[in-house]
């Protein structure tokens, strides 16, 4: 599955979140093309990034940063170093 | 697309002088990597059995903050596109790490384990495929951890805290912080290793491991305490 993530550094959050079958590459590509060039219009700046993974969930632990903040991280981290 | 041509669209990148035009070129110039980039995944999915996440593309914000960051040419820039492999310790990401070196032949490897970079630490392969590079970060579970908590405090507070800038307060705890998750790997792969052999050895020496495992429960005491001094600091209702 294909995640297009509209990720808002400044505020540390996701805006958007689409999804798209793996066979949809073009689609996404296009889809992301889009959006930055409607941002950059805008004179906004903002992340834009394409995954790619099994499932949400895969994305939700490589790429926590876009879902988790400090506390949570740091609590993961706290609670990973005492499972080792 | 030229290398010069590509190189000029970075200037202007660089530069914060960019139009439209230019970001549907490195557009094209990302989906130029899409078919080396569709052949690694696929390797590593069917032959190594393994389920990375992949990032075809990089996006144009870290792009554009690599250019002006670092020397470098959008050209020479080797992770473009790629993929994220998270394994549980040490030995599993040596073992990845040398299936891939197995796989693809010339791959190079940067082991930033030995040569942290402002206390990240891992190991990323690159691939190459028809001219393309593509960078494979193999990391474990707890040095991902870290790169995730460095990258968010790096958007909530300050960019230069991922490359050792910022509050000294906060590159001081992810330093340090760093080298204790490093310490607390290493002191768990000893202990995994003579636990694993002991029904081979000729003297168990059990009160060897017990103390290896005394050290393991002090630095998790000790990391644990850490990342609660630093996260008290943070005054309530602070972006973090």
């Amino acid at each position: 599955m294909i995640f297009l993530i509209d990720y808002d550094r400044d505020a540390g959050r996701i805006v958007s979140l689409r999804t798209f079958q793996d066979a949809a590459q073009n689609d996404a590509a296009e889809t992301r093309l889009q959006l930055e060039l409607d941002l950059k219009r805008k004179g906004i700046e903002r992340e834009i990034v394409l995954l790619e993974a099994a499932d949400e969930s895969s994305i939700r632990k490589t790429h926590a940063r876009y879902f988790s903040n400090v506390r949570e991280l740091a609590t993961a981290l706290d609670t990973a170093a005492k499972d080792a | 697309m030229t290398k010069s041509q590509i190189d000029r669209l970075a200037k202007r990148l660089k530069e914060g002088a960019s139009n439209d035009d230019d970001l549907r070129l490195l557009d094209e110039y990302r989906r130029s990597f899409s078919e080396a980039y569709g052949h690694v995944i696929k390797i590593i999915r069917e032959t190594l059995k393994l389920e990375p996440t992949g990032r075809p593309a990089k996006s144009t914000l870290s792009i554009v903050e690599k250019l002006r960051r670092e020397s470098i040419r959008l050209s020479q820039i080797q992770d473009i596109a790629g993929c994220r492999i998270t394994v549980d310790d040490i030995l599993a990401q040596n073992k990845v790490i040398a299936e891939l070196q197995g796989t693809f032949g010339h791959a190079i490897m940067s082991d930033r384990r030995q040569h942290p970079s402002h206390g990240y630490r891992a190991v990323h392969v690159i691939v190459q495929f028809q001219e393309k590079l593509i960078e494979v970060q193999v990391r474990t579970h707890l040095q991902h951890l870290w790169a995730q908590l460095s990258e968010k405090y790096a958007d909530a507070m300050n960019p230069a805290i991922k490359y050792g800038g910022g509050p000294k307060s906060i590159s001081a705890f992810l330093q340090e912080m760093s080298d204790m998750i490093a310490d607390l790997e290493m002191l768990h792969q000893r202990w995994s290793s003579n636990y694993f052999s002991l029904p081979n050895a000729e003297h168990t020496d059990t009160i060897s491991l017990a103390s290896q495992r005394e050290e393991i429960l002090k630095m998790q005491q000790t990391i644990s305490d850490l990342i609660m001094t630093a996260m008290n600091s943070i005054p309530k209702g602070n972006k973090p």
